[in-house]
């Protein structure tokens, strides 16, 4: 089964690659992308049902804190440079390999690489071909990331997304502003990955001791950063604190390098402001891929590699900060978008507001906060994903839209983008039975634990979530009877049509899915995440022993 | 007969050189011929220089004499002959008319004076080898352009050159009086029980040696030589004097310095990389000239290969390091400018940035060209210039372990990075910039796209072969 993998990286390049090369004649391929698209997601269900029947990751004897599935790791992809570290040469071998949250998340890019290449045929006029081909090389490059088990090529993955990424924000946004968004995407992306390359190779060189050459292999790193901490915390327990204390000190660089690459990608609180300006200047269709796939990079880097490797300096340096911020973010997304009357720039918002869940689930630190971290990058991915495809549709037919009146009643002229727009607002905001509640619930259930007051501030969040989003129902589809719209209708003027309605039904299909049967999700995941919590909360406890003393003290 | 390359190079040169002067007399004024058969003399030359690189041997002892074939010297050579052939590619069809043979000859002594600096183990060969770099370099400059911007270029680098080999030479006359040898390794060896004179020397000689790389604050000259010179001239100046003196650094340095001559070297290179680095970004990003751009982007590139220096000199790194991020540099770089030429070639005009607007609908193939070496020369993935990039970063952060600010000083580099992508990405997004009013360009020139093809192969290929770059 492992041929899955380079079939699932593959794929999409090559078709991408091709039609990019194949140049005008390219107008004539433009079904071939769409069905390298589906492919990629019938292999992607595939993978996912592999690694949810694996037992691979049960066995007890194996100390790594991630464990993939399967592995594809052929000897023609080892890496030789010209340099030696600690007195061995650098032979590093590159692998690729599922775990389920790896597996989940490629899940995702299928569903939505589908779902946004379909309806780009209705909604980009201009070099579609191109646009497909750019979709598809980008799709490749983040199936690359999800799919990789080493620092290498992980690393590698992440910055060749940016590519074919600020391409399409240049060539397909906003006429006006796309150069200068586009290079605010990149430089602002650069401004956190190139140090974060040290961080990597920081984890990768303290590997190397004198009878041990330098490895990148994620399963050995992650086995070497569990012995450390163990032997850190076990020392701890009979003689000081010191001896965490150091291994945090001597960690505490790369923690903060590699949290600061992740972090502007995941749009942190200081580091957001690449955002909106993104959001609201590329295509809608573009944003949906970003928004849904591309914004997760940031949280899968932190849960992959972060968390795993570097548990004890996460957490004396950062996890309070970070959980801080998550919660931060949450209210402060929620309150930009209740002002703002553009629904780019409201979705922007509601979208970074979403995020601080995921942060606040990844800092609990704790299995009930990763397990709802990892499932909620799933859910909003795809309730993000919804929303900013329906947002391509209506622009489609009104031109930018507003919140303003002329833009209101909507709900009469396309009762069918109506309904879906109801459904993905109502997940969005966290609706018992649709996706976002699980996903919610758990990353608060797990922050309770850590901090009273982070979680009462998400709480908060959430009851503003639920505000904005009804203010975009009320406003954008009722409020009027539609008779006072002045604004002239050019172009396409009638309901969405059923190609265009079907890859809608079937995400909301998925939401509810997951809303009503959380548990096939959670069982995707929960073996990984137990792994990693082997390591993140001890840590944690260690770090901070009044962690779980206030759940304590509620409990009778 | 380990000097083949070199004494083959240097011979025909002269023999270029000196056919030019019987042939220049007769009536047959066929320049399209005359331009053609110099080059493929030319080319034949280095392909002989080549060959007789790969048959010799180098034997196991390689002793203590005036010349030594270590490592450093082989990658010397490859680092010239790579250049060499990209360059002369690219003058087929700019080299000045009048003077052929002339430029041509000083051309291929040029690159024939790398390999000597290279390997060379005593200071007079090291110095005799920078000058034949040096004196060819001003008499290209001088008759490949002939307007006033040219003779400005010609005489500010015959100033500033001649000044720099006062100063180099200051150096190696105190090194002499203090060991009492021209033997780079009996000096390597006095370094340890030197004190402050050794220093005061070592000083001079990198004075000497940092105008060649254009280190800030001995860059003034470059962007003025770039901006004046011819296009070919730029490329010239942009890679084979770095080769050069980065050679000639690691040639005085050496790899054996006690820690104590460490401890005072490596802080003055830290300090000289970081200014180089900022200097060099943060200009460039100010420029409108094309040209001054690019020689900005070559001062900041120097500072990053200083970085790499450093971890040489800490044997964190082997030399591979400071080589490959050459050969990359010499690809992307090279590559770029050969694209510049092919743009200029077909009647294009490459002086300003914004000259380049929309060339991708006017001239894809050099267009495609210049994007794989910017992409390379941000450093991003699929192209040599990650490597380099991440290879000078392993040095640097190899070192970090004991040294909080060799760290302090690879996250600086990395800025450094992200500043200079804003500029490329400036000129990358000019290229596919859509106007209205645009104008193909259908002129071929066969030799300089062969030259760009070989660059953005080169950059493409070591990307996922970085072992043999």
């Amino acid at each position: 089964m492992t041929f899955i993998i380079p079939l699932l990286i593959l794929t999409p390049l090559i078709v991408g690659l091709g039609i990019f090369l194949a140049g005008s004649k390219g107008n004539a391929l433009v079904n071939t992308a769409i069905w390298a698209a589906a492919l990629v997601l019938a292999l992607s269900f595939l993978l996912v049902g592999h690694v949810y029947t694996s037992s691979a990751a049960n066995d007890p004897a194996n100390s790594s804190t991630i464990v993939p599935r399967m592995v594809y790791a052929p000897d023609w992809l080892q890496i030789h440079l010209p340099i030696s570290v600690g007195g061995h040469k650098v032979h590093w071998q590159l692998q690729f390999g599922a775990d389920g949250i790896g597996a989940l998340l490629v899940l995702l890019t299928g569903i939505v690489g589908l779902a946004t290449m379909s309806l780009a045929t209705f909604q980009i006029k201009e070099r579609l071909h191109q646009y497909l081909a750019l979709m598809l090389i980008t799709q490749s490059m983040l199936l690359g990331v999800f799919l990789s088990m080493d620092l290498l090529s992980f690393y590698l993955f992440f910055e060749a997304v940016l590519l074919p990424l600020v391409l399409l924000i240049h060539g397909w946004g906003d006429r006006a502003e796309s150069l200068i968004a586009s290079r605010k995407f990149l430089l602002f992306t650069l401004v956190g990955s190139v140090p974060m390359v040290l961080g990597l190779i920081g984890l990768a060189l303290n590997s190397a001791t004198p009878d041990r050459a330098s490895t990148v292999s994620l399963q050995a790193l992650s086995a070497i950063a569990r012995e450390t901490q163990l032997a850190a915390i076990g020392s701890a327990v009979n003689e000081s604190v010191n001896a965490v204390d150091a291994l945090a000190a001597k960690e505490q660089w790369i923690v903060w390098l590699l949290l600061l690459g992740f972090g502007i990608k995941l749009a942190i609180l200081p580091l957001h402001t690449w955002l909106p300006t993104t959001y609201a200047v590329a295509h809608p269709n573009t944003t949906a891929l970003i928004a849904s796939v591309v914004a997760k990079l940031g949280v899968f880097g932190i849960i992959r590699i972060v968390i795993p490797l570097t548990p004890i300096a996460l957490s004396t340096y950062a996890q309070m900060l970070f959980g801080g911020l998550g919660a931060l973010a949450i209210v402060y997304g929620a309150l930009v978008a209740l002002s703002q009357t553009d629904l780019r720039r409201v979705l922007a918002y509601s979208s970074l507001s979403h995020v601080g869940f995921i942060t606040l689930g990844l800092m609990a630190m704790n299995t009930e906060g990763l397990t709802g971290a990892a499932i909620q990058m799933f859910n909003h991915g795809i309730i993000t994903c919804g929303m900013f495809l329906m947002l391509a549709m209506l622009e489609q037919r009104r031109g930018k839209i507003s919140l303003a009146e002329q833009d209101r009643g909507l709900a009469a002229i396309y009762p069918r983008l109506g309904v879906m727009l109801v459904f993905f607002t109502l997940a969005g905001a966290g609706l018992p039975g649709l996706n976002g509640f699980v996903g919610e619930v758990l990353a608060m259930s797990g922050m309770i634990r850590v901090s009273g007051l982070f979680t009462g501030v998400a709480i908060l969040g959430t009851v503003l979530g639920a505000w904005y989003g009804l203010r975009i129902v009320q406003r954008l589809l009722f409020g009027s009877d539609g008779n006072t719209r002045t604004k002239s209708t050019v172009g396409l003027t009638s309901d969405i049509g059923t190609k265009e309605f079907t890859p809608l039904v079937a995400m909301a299909a998925v939401c509810l899915l997951i809303g009503v049967r959380p548990q096939d999700t959670i069982r995707l995941v929960e073996k990984d995440v137990a792994r990693i919590a082997i390591v993140s909360e001890p840590s944690a406890k260690a770090i901070h022993p009044e962690i779980d003393q206030r759940v304590a003290q509620i409990r009778p | 007969m380990l000097m083949a390359p070199a004494i083959t190079l240097i011979l025909g040169g002269s023999i270029v050189m000196a056919a030019s002067l019987v042939l220049k007399s007769g009536t047959a004024q066929d320049v399209h011929g005359q331009r053609t058969g110099v080059a493929v003399v030319s080319l034949a030359i280095l392909a002989l220089a080549a060959i007789l690189g790969t048959i010799r041997s180098v034997p196991a002892d390689l002793g203590q004499g005036l010349f030594r074939f270590d490592g450093t010297a082989l990658a010397a050579e490859r680092l010239a002959l790579l250049g060499g052939l990209i360059l002369i590619l690219m003058s087929w069809s700019t080299a000045p008319k009048a003077n052929l043979g002339e430029y041509y000859g000083c051309l291929i002594i040029i690159i024939g004076g790398i390999p000597v600096v290279g390997a060379s183990n005593d200071l007079v060969s090291l110095f005799l080898g920078l000058e034949l770099i040096s004196i060819p370099t001003y008499i290209m400059l001088g008759i490949s352009k002939g307007d006033n911007a040219g003779s400005e270029a010609t005489i500010k680098y015959f100033l500033l050159s001649a000044f720099a080999s006062c100063f180099f030479l200051l150096g190696v006359s105190y090194l002499y009086g203090f060991v009492g040898s021209t033997n780079l390794q009996v000096i390597q060896s006095g370094y340890a029980s030197g004190g402050r004179l050794v220093s005061f020397a070592l000083a001079m000689v990198m004075c000497g040696l940092a105008f060649r790389i254009t280190a800030v604050p001995f860059h003034f000259y470059a962007p003025d030589v770039f901006e004046g010179a011819s296009l070919t001239m730029a490329a010239v100046m942009s890679y084979l004097p770095k080769v050069a003196g980065f050679v000639a650094l690691i040639r005085v340095l050496g790899t054996g310095l006690g820690t104590e001559a460490v401890e005072v070297v490596v802080p003055v290179l830290f300090v000289c990389a970081a200014l180089t680095m900022l200097v060099g970004n943060f200009m460039a990003s100010a420029q409108s000239s094309l040209r001054r751009l690019l020689a900005y982007s070559s001062v900041a590139h120097t500072g990053y290969l200083l970085l790499a220096l450093t971890a040489l000199l800490r044997q964190n790194a082997e030399p591979n390091v400071l080589f490959s991020y050459l050969a990359a540099y010499a690809a992307m770089t090279l590559g770029f400018f050969a694209c510049l030429g092919e743009i200029e070639a077909a009647g294009g005009k490459t002086q300003l940035v914004g000259d380049l607007s929309g060339m991708f609908y006017r001239r894809p193939a050099a267009s495609i060209g210049l994007t794989v070496c910017l992409i390379s020369l941000i450093g991003l993935p699929l192209t040599a210039g990650f490597w380099a990039k991440f290879l000078v970063f392993m040095g640097t952060v190899a070192a970090g372990t004991k040294d909080p600010w060799s760290i302090a000083m690879a996250v600086l580099m990395a800025f450094n990075a992200v500043i200079a992508a804003g500029y490329y990405w400036r000129v990358l997004s000019k290229l596919f910039e859509r106007s209205d009013a645009y104008v193909p360009l259908r002129v071929f020139r066969p030799s300089l796209f062969v030259a760009y093809t070989i660059c953005v192969v080169l950059t493409l290929v070591w990307f996922f072969v970085p072992a043999v770059m």
